[in-house]
């Protein structure tokens, strides 16, 4: 069993500002790792799981953001769940294992036996310990969380196939144009030191190529690794694919729920999914009403101790209301996202949408959307500081930061 | 002599430009819009000119920092903590604005250019005694407006009407005042607006009068009318024989190149074209009523047109970039696309053709 002297290492990649642009409007004004589902950051919600690990010396969070965005932040939840955490700054793309290796020394300090690697934009429930064990037991330099998806939607994941006896990573196909498996990678690793290693191969190999390439004009025309610098690496198609069937890597598979975090409209989705999980993990944090002395609340709702909610009001399925949001007399709010200092005034309707910090809803007026979290406009997305005038209403729409509404639209991109 | 500028808002309709930039810093025929109007209120000797801002007061200090040592002139802020509307500001900024010498002082519209005859107006104002002057400017469609309704021969301002049904007038309100302090005893420090309160009372009491704008006036504050008003300006430039125009056997019509700008070979250039400093053009480029700001890079053999190409972004070869199609910063058009009337957010790559008007996020 895990001896005392394990210790495990968390490894969170946060990406950065202008790389994931399919975050806005809302990553106009937040951070995506710090956009809150179902109450808490992005990016908490793997931190907090880390902590189920036995033996966790130290979480690291690494990204491109400018230290500063994260500084309050990493210092709040380091003191609030008692586990270092820290931020540590790219300072140049390296791939997504380049930049593990990029901080191998720190990663290393603590002498871990293993360590955790996480994307922060995926919403799962992280069974880190279970998962452990399971790659204590395979005994192989990785393993992967993966989840069956619908055949037709693997075709954008990185696809994987595996012995269902031994678990062992047989193939490893990243966004394949044709069928593969209806197994996909959800972005969560388990790795032993020597992941190290095989990333510093990968990096010689192609140091060796270019090299090769200087002496050779055919090796100079392969498209392959042409415009790739030696230090950049990538997980997948760099280390997964071509290790996997040596029995060096592994699956785990989960049977909870996973959803990639990519636009807004994926984060309403994956705040009612972190809210049913709190049903389970910390019925405590979720909300409760009739009407009488507390708004009515249907299903999972999350509300900050310091919103105002009125008593008239009906709340839920899946709605968070943040701090010092004021919800007025006969309000109805379903599946939703209310962020910081909103105001919503009496008898307004906002039903799958995402209302922006300090944003202001008028009385009668209504805010809605499809819901399709696929769609571009299927979710309605209110900047910062949006005002909606009373009687007026938005439907599938998305509204940047600042504009006041006085005029119903339906349908459109308002800059 | 003083002056406001009334700065306010976000500059919402001037997206994505604004994204990265607050709206009065944004360049407009290679200049920032706030700077062609502080260099007009220095030549007549202003000498102090206050902002009212309500958005990015570090941005906006920094930048009025080297221009007051450069044009030697005054720059102050006076910044809202909640909206004043177009007259509350006034009252703000009444210390900077009255002095012991009684003077009056001008309010301009930040978003507005025009050829500025603000010495005219002075003289104007000195000859009908009146407590306040605005410039007043002729338009096709003024139901689109407010309209001032006045008296032909004096000027003398009768009333004004927002959007009138029926023909009232074709004279609109430029956005330029000159007005006495005592003026300022009628606004309060809340919002107020000056088309709707205040001047609407000093033209009752048969104080108010217009002066009719002559040469260009736009309002650039989004991009249909900053691409019009480009045109226009560089028209005016031209009537005065500007040297600051471009010539040459590449040049056709009214085009403006910043000195560090770099052209290729072939290239064809306007009319109605601004090139910002440090751009490159490269050969074979056919540019036409548009703007390229600071730092861009036009591939060979793109085609731009009625367009607005933010900071430092680039095209790529062949493409064909037109019809209204707007870049924000740090935006990179691959090789071989289409865009038609595109609006795109700062940091992207456009890699697929779009066809239709659209807002790329």
């Amino acid at each position: 069993m895990g001896s005392t002297e394990e210790r495990v290492v968390a490894v969170i990649m946060v990406g950065g500002p202008t790389k994931g642009t399919r975050f806005r409007p809302l990553s106009l004004n937040i951070p995506k790792p710090l956009f809150p589902l179902a109450g808490q950051a992005m990016v908490h919600h793997p931190i907090s799981a880390c902590k189920k690990i036995p033996n966790l010396a130290q979480i690291y969070l690494v990204g491109f953001y400018e230290e500063r965005e994260f500084a309050l932040f990493v210092s709040s939840v380091s003191n609030e769940l008692r586990v270092p955490v820290r931020y540590l700054r790219e300072d140049k793309p390296h791939g997504s294992a380049g930049g593990l290796y990029n901080f191998r020394d720190l990663i290393m300090e603590d002498n871990p036996s293993h360590i955790v690697l996480l994307n922060c934009d995926v919403c799962c429930s992280f069974p880190l310990p279970e998962m452990l064990e399971a790659h204590r037991r395979y005994g192989g330099m990785g393993t992967i969380l993966v989840i069956k998806v619908s055949p037709e939607s693997a075709y954008q994941f990185g696809e994987l196939v595996a012995d269902p006896d031994t678990n062992e990573l047989l193939h490893y196909t990243e966004k394949p144009e044709t069928f593969v498996s209806d197994r996909i990678n959800c972005g969560v690793y388990i790795f032993t030191p020597d992941i190290f290693t095989a990333i510093q191969g990968v990096s010689t190999q192609r140091k060796d190529r270019a090299t090769l390439r200087r002496v050779s004009s055919f090796e100079a025309l392969q498209p392959a690794n042409r415009s790739l610098p030696t230090d950049y690496v990538r997980l997948d198609q760099d280390i997964l694919s071509p290790l996997a069937g040596k029995k060096h890597l592994y699956v785990y598979e989960t049977k909870d729920f996973w959803e990639q975090i990519k636009s807004p409209g994926m984060s309403l989705r994956s705040s009612g999914l972190y809210l049913a999980q709190f049903r389970f993990t910390s019925p405590h944090l979720l909300a409760s009403g009739d009407g009488t002395k507390n708004a009515t609340i249907s299903g999972d709702v999350y509300i900050h101790p310091s919103a105002k909610v009125h008593p008239t009001a009906k709340i839920g399925p899946n709605v968070s209301i943040s701090a010092n949001a004021r919800i007025g007399a006969g309000v109805r709010l379903v599946s939703c996202i209310i962020l910081d200092d909103v105001e919503i005034k009496e008898n307004a309707v906002v039903i799958h949408a995402i209302v922006g910090w300090k944003s202001s809803i008028g009385r009668w007026s209504r805010v809605q959307a499809s819901g399709d979290y696929n769609a571009k406009l299927g979710v309605t997305i209110l900047g910062e500081s949006v005002i909606v005038e009373d009687e007026v209403v938005v439907i599938n729409s998305i509204v940047l930061p600042n504009k006041t509404l006085n005029v119903s639209v339906q349908e459109e991109i308002i800059l | 002599m003083k002056a406001l500028i009334l700065v306010g808002g976000f500059g919402t309709r001037l997206r994505p430009l604004t994204l990265s930039v607050p709206k009065p810093l944004v360049e407009f025929a290679n200049k920032p819009m706030i700077l062609h109007q502080i260099e007009a209120l220095k030549a007549i000797g202003v000498t102090e000119v206050v902002l009212a801002i309500n958005y990015q007061p570090e941005v906006m200090l920094n930048f009025l920092k080297e221009f007051e040592t450069k044009l030697g002139i005054k720059i102050t802020c006076s910044q809202e903590t909640e909206p004043l509307g177009t007259a509350g500001p006034l009252a703000l900024a009444r210390d900077n604005l009255v002095d012991d010498s009684g003077e009056p002082f001008f309010v301009l519209n930040s978003d507005v250019i025009s050829e500025y005859p603000l010495q005219e107006m002075i003289d104007f104002h000195k000859s009908h005694g009146g407590e306040a002057s605005i410039l007043v400017t002729k338009v096709d469609e003024p139901s689109k407006y407010g309209v001032v309704v006045m008296e032909e021969s004096t000027g003398q301002v009768e009333r004004f009407v927002e959007k009138p049904k029926v023909f009232v007038g074709n004279k609109i309100n430029a956005g330029i005042y000159l007005l006495n302090p005592s003026v300022l005893d009628q606004i309060e420090l809340r919002p107020t607006s000056i088309e709707k309160e205040v001047f609407p009372n000093i033209a009752a009491e048969k104080k108010l009068y217009a002066m009719v704008l002559p040469g260009f006036w736009m309002d650039i504050g989004q991009p249909r009318d900053y691409i019009t008003g480009l045109r226009l300006y560089l028209d005016s430039l031209k009537k005065k024989s500007s040297p600051k125009l471009a010539f040459g056997p590449h040049i056709i019509g009214n085009v403006l190149v910043d000195e560090s700008a770099k052209i290729g070979e072939g290239c064809l250039i306007g009319p109605d074209v601004a090139i910002g400093s440090g751009c490159i053009v490269e050969s074979g480029v056919r540019l036409s009523r548009c703007t390229i700001m600071r730092g861009v890079r036009v591939k060979k053999h793109a085609c731009i047109s009625s367009s607005i190409i933010g900071w430092h972004s680039t095209v790529g070869q062949w493409a064909r970039v037109e019809n209204m199609t707007i870049l924000g910063e740090d935006v990179h058009v691959c090789d071989e696309i289409y865009s038609n009337g595109g609006v795109v957010l700062p940091h992207k790559e456009i890699k697929s053709s779009i066809l239709n008007p659209e807002i790329v996020m």
